[in-house]
């Protein structure tokens, strides 16, 4: 049994460091692209690589990936935020009152600082009470929920808003990376197999930004780097790990936790002003439709890396996006799905895995099936797409995946 | 030289318990200085004390000839100690690197931690210290003994000259113990000072300069390996006389009710916890197990009740196999189990007595009537339980974290005892209780084997086993090494036996 075990280890490791090579992702992801241009060129429907997908695809995936990366700060340091979704409503509601009032930089500004306040509250309620973590979560997002509607009745209405609705807040001006966007855009009009396909996907994320989008997505290296190359970091990761061995170097676990907790309520919020005043620009009552919760599962598709939950955000954020725009190019996924499965299925055969050999090459099937038989694709089908995604990734990653070891857990200072 | 580390006339008290009283130590710099004693001898209370996590009530702690006042782990570092605990204090998901550094980051403007220089000291210290340690390694991938290292170079990290180990031997195996043993010479040839707590006798004849023997609460001699032998090293830790065993009606029947044949176990790790262990218990016979705790007597006792599937061998109890059978069928079968931890296994805290009567008894009548409970007859019993037992409680509808530790006891032997069974599985029954509860329990229990009960008396205090038992089977590293004879064995032999020593 022993001898088992370190040889599960030992291929673990293997296949860590091939996954971690940057050409083979530079490979994977080139060789994805070609199979999509592949169908395109197939079947006519160009709506997956178009500027307005990925642009759309952007957009959705940035308040995901701001609830994501909140539940990582969290889950880093040992505790569970159920409450992301209800930090998020306070992210919302915050920043369309200030921005409103103040213009949208100071709606941002009121966001972070409500986040962090709700982010505290719930520090206090996990790290100081020891309240069961998913208790308080869910108290935060019945309290904002209900805070929402209820501050949005008194203070809309007088204004020109509604009871669920605030009134319109000054949007943040974008623009258009020069030089580059036109090129791209001339490249995408020549219809170049593959490269006016990525011609298009680039165009749409050069087109039209926001410096708020591209403020966010900082977040993404900026919470690696102090992660692994920092003080705090290290701290907040053996918070996490094992909260016993951190207390007996010296290392005050509470603080650290309540500063993690409290900047994970802080990026949640972020989350929902985003909603609020780039996605759209109005505060509206269930804007955030669940979306805390959707960052919650990208932390666990990205294996608790920011560069996962990076990864997760885009994902759900595109079947978001392919959702609002036109439904055959779902078809045209279910394609590309089924060659990528089709793909691996002989990869696995001829490595002699005949499981996953042939779970992947009965999913090419079923793709295959849906192609000949199904002519539209009910819209529901593709809303529940992310979560079936996720529970796909879990199954065959959840051996892989190495959440934070004591996640979860009640810790009492001075326990053993 | 001198001695680095002089503690006089330490005493710590809990409330009812002393803990240390009139510790004296003197290590000399440059030395591995043991400390052995039973199992609640004082040895962990004092090495707690030493490292700053325990203060003490009185005396006096001089490191470097300085006296100092240990506050917290931090003062402890500061003045150079360190401590190796018992169970290792390691994020899996982490590298040694991240692991030895942590709490003591080289860092850029006190943010910035600086790994290259991080990794240059830790390889520097790996290399003069002889620990064959790979910084970048993810602990998850390390075995116990080079986790046990990763745990010395965090100590050295920090700059320690005094390192504690907290029975650093208890988690090795042989060959992990001799390279462990290797490290700790290579250690004190530089210049350092360890101080070793421990209570295998071999080990430290083999490994230390000096030997502390601790009793009761106190350090009651200090020899030097060339001048002593483990005899009488034994006969420090044990101490004085022992009452004479209580003469009883003796009643053994023919009939095996507990077997063990060539038993082995192992934990999902990998460790072998039992190995071909052997054991056999007849009807109307009190059946001692001694040995110092951690050697395998919880998992003898969790295979008994099939709670653990043996990994070779057979469990027979009652003429059931354990391995296959449910617990619930091992226990209406006629087993009784009083568990060594009352709160955590024995009973429902916060539920009333009379609900934590039924326990065990969910599907026997008088406490179960069909698929319901019957409260009445369960509120009845716990009454019985209670006179019979003279469990002080203001009444069976009282909650069971109201009453005091020794009452608790008495009131799960009374379970335990009810619905005469054949077999009773007695772990540490009397541990924590008073003389008086003492009593009570240890004559329902001699009446249960009057009765043609068998039972296995898993317990650490030697009174105990020399009073009750007709026989006392020693288990040493998963086996039982031998079978004494109360009537004709000396309290020295069995400690002697107990810490792995060959013969007597």
């Amino acid at each position: 049994m022993a001898t088992e075990s370190k040889v599960h280890v030992k291929s673990i490791g293997k296949a860590k460091i091939l996954f971690k090579s940057p050409a083979r992702i530079t490979l994977l992801i080139a060789g994805l692209f070609f199979i999509l241009a592949l169908v395109e060129s197939l079947t006519g429907a160009t709506d997956i690589s178009s500027p307005g997908t990925s642009g759309a695809t952007l957009r959705f995936a940035i308040p995901l990936l701001m609830a994501g990366l909140g539940g990582l700060w969290a889950e880093r340091a040992g505790v569970i935020n159920i409450g992301l979704e209800g930090m998020m409503i306070v992210g919302t509601w915050t920043a369309a009152w200030f921005g409103y009032l103040h213009g949208p930089l100071m709606g941002f500004v009121a966001a972070a600082i409500f986040g962090l306040a709700s982010g505290f509250f719930h520090a206090i309620l996990t790290v100081k009470i020891g309240i069961d973590q998913a208790v308080s979560g869910l108290a935060i997002n019945l309290i904002a929920a209900g805070g929402a509607r209820y501050l949005s009745g008194v203070f809309f209405p007088p204004v020109g808003g509604d009871r669920t609705v605030s009134p319109p807040v000054d949007s943040f001006p974008t623009f258009t990376i020069p030089v580059i966007a036109p090129i791209l855009e001339s490249i995408d009009a020549q219809n170049i197999f593959f490269i006016s396909n990525l011609a298009g996907i680039l165009h749409g994320l050069t087109k039209d930004v926001s410096l708020v989008t591209i403020a966010l997505l900082l977040l993404v290296p900026l919470t690696s780097w102090i992660l692994w190359r920092s003080k705090f970091g290290l701290r907040m990761r053996f918070s996490g790990e094992n909260p016993m061995a951190a207390e007996s170097l010296g290392i005050n676990v509470y603080r650290i936790r309540y500063v993690a907790i409290s900047v994970s309520g802080m990026l949640a919020s972020l989350g929902g002003a985003y909603l609020a005043l780039v996605a759209s620009s109005v505060y509206r009552e269930g804007q955030t439709a669940g979306r805390g919760f959707i960052g919650l599962a990208t932390v666990i598709f990205g294996n608790w890396k920011p560069g996962g939950v990076f990864a997760g955000s885009i994902l759900f954020g595109f079947t978001d996006a392919l959702r609002v725009r036109q439904s055959e190019s779902v078809m045209s996924l279910i394609m590309v799905a089924g060659i990528v499965a089709l793909v691996l299925s002989i990869f696995y055969s001829i490595n002699r895995r005949w499981k996953p050999g042939l779970i992947s090459g009965s999913l090419a099937l079923v793709a295959w099936w849906i192609h000949q038989r199904v002519d539209v694709i009910p819209q529901e089908f593709v809303t529940v797409f992310p979560n079936f995604a996720t529970l796909i990734v879990l199954t065959f990653l959840a051996q892989r995946l190495t959440p934070p070891a004591m996640a979860g857990m009640p810790y009492r200072r001075g326990s053993e | 030289m001198g001695n680095i580390l002089e503690v006089a006339g330490v005493e710590k008290k809990y409330p009812g318990v002393v803990a240390n009283r009139d510790v004296s130590l003197l290590v000399r710099e440059g030395s591995i200085h043991a400390i052995i004693g039973e199992n609640g001898a004082g040895k962990s209370t004092l090495m707690k004390t030493l490292y700053g996590l325990i203060r003490p009530d009185a005396g006096s702690i001089k490191v470097f000839g300085q006296e100092v006042s240990l506050k917290s782990p931090q003062d402890a570092i500061a003045l150079g100690i360190g401590m190796v605990h018992q169970h290792f204090k390691l994020a899996d998901n982490a590298t040694v690197l991240e692991n030895v550094i942590l709490g003591g980051e080289p860092s850029r403007f006190g943010f910035v931690i600086k790994y290259e220089e991080a990794r240059k000291k830790l390889l520097e210290i790996a290399k003069t210290y002889h620990l064959d340690i790979d910084p970048d390694e993810s602990v998850a991938n390390l075995g116990v003994g080079e986790r046990q290292r990763v745990e010395i170079a965090k100590v050295l990290f920090r700059g320690a000259k005094i390192l504690i180990l907290d029975e650093p031997t208890a988690v090795l195996v042989p060959q992990e113990v001799t390279e462990l043993f290797e490290n700790l010479r290579d250690l004190v040839d530089k210049g350092l000072t360890v101080l070793f707590i421990s209570h295998k006798l071999d080990e430290v004849l083999s490994i230390a300069d000096d030997i502390t023997i601790m009793r009761q609460g106190t350090t009651v001699a200090t020899k030097k390996p060339a001048e002593t032998n483990k005899k009488e090293l034994a006969e420090l830790m044990v101490g004085g006389e022992l009452p004479k065993p209580i003469a009883g009606v003796q009643n053994i029947s023919q009939k095996s009710i507990l077997a063990f044949k060539d038993v082995s176990f192992s934990r999902h790790d990998g460790r072998e916890i039992l190995h071909n262990l052997n054991l056999e218990l007849h009807g109307g016979e009190i059946l001692g197990l001694a040995g110092v705790e951690g050697n395998g007597q919880s998992e003898l006792i969790e295979l008994i009740m099939g709670l653990l599937p043996a990994t070779s061998g057979s469990v027979e109890v009652l003429g059931l196999d354990a391995s296959t059978t449910p617990t619930k069928d091992i226990r209406n079968a006629g087993v009784a189990y009083i568990p060594q931890d009352r709160q955590r296994d024995g009973l429902l805290m916060s539920a009333p007595l009379w609900e934590n009567r039924i326990l065990g008894h969910q599907f026997a009548t008088p406490m179960a009537k069909g698929i319901w409970v019957n409260k009445a007859a369960a509120a009845q019993d716990s009454t019985r339980v209670v006179e019979e037992f003279d469990v002080r409680t203001p009444g069976v509808n009282v909650l069971a974290s109201a009453l005091s530790g020794g009452n608790q006891q008495k009131f799960i032997v009374g379970r335990e005892l009810s619905g005469k069974p054949q077999l009773i599985v007695a772990a540490q029954p009397t541990r924590g209780v008073d003389v008086g509860a003492q009593a009570i329990i240890w004559d329902h229990l001699m009446k249960a084997r009057t009765a043609g009960a068998g039972v296995l008396l898993v317990s650490a205090d030697l009174e105990e086993l020399f009073s009750l038992s007709d026989r006392i089977a020693v288990i040493y590293s998963g086996s039982i090494v031998s079978i004494l004879n109360p009537l004709k064995t000396t309290p020295e032999d069995l400690g002697l036996a107990m810490t792995g020593a060959k013969s007597a």
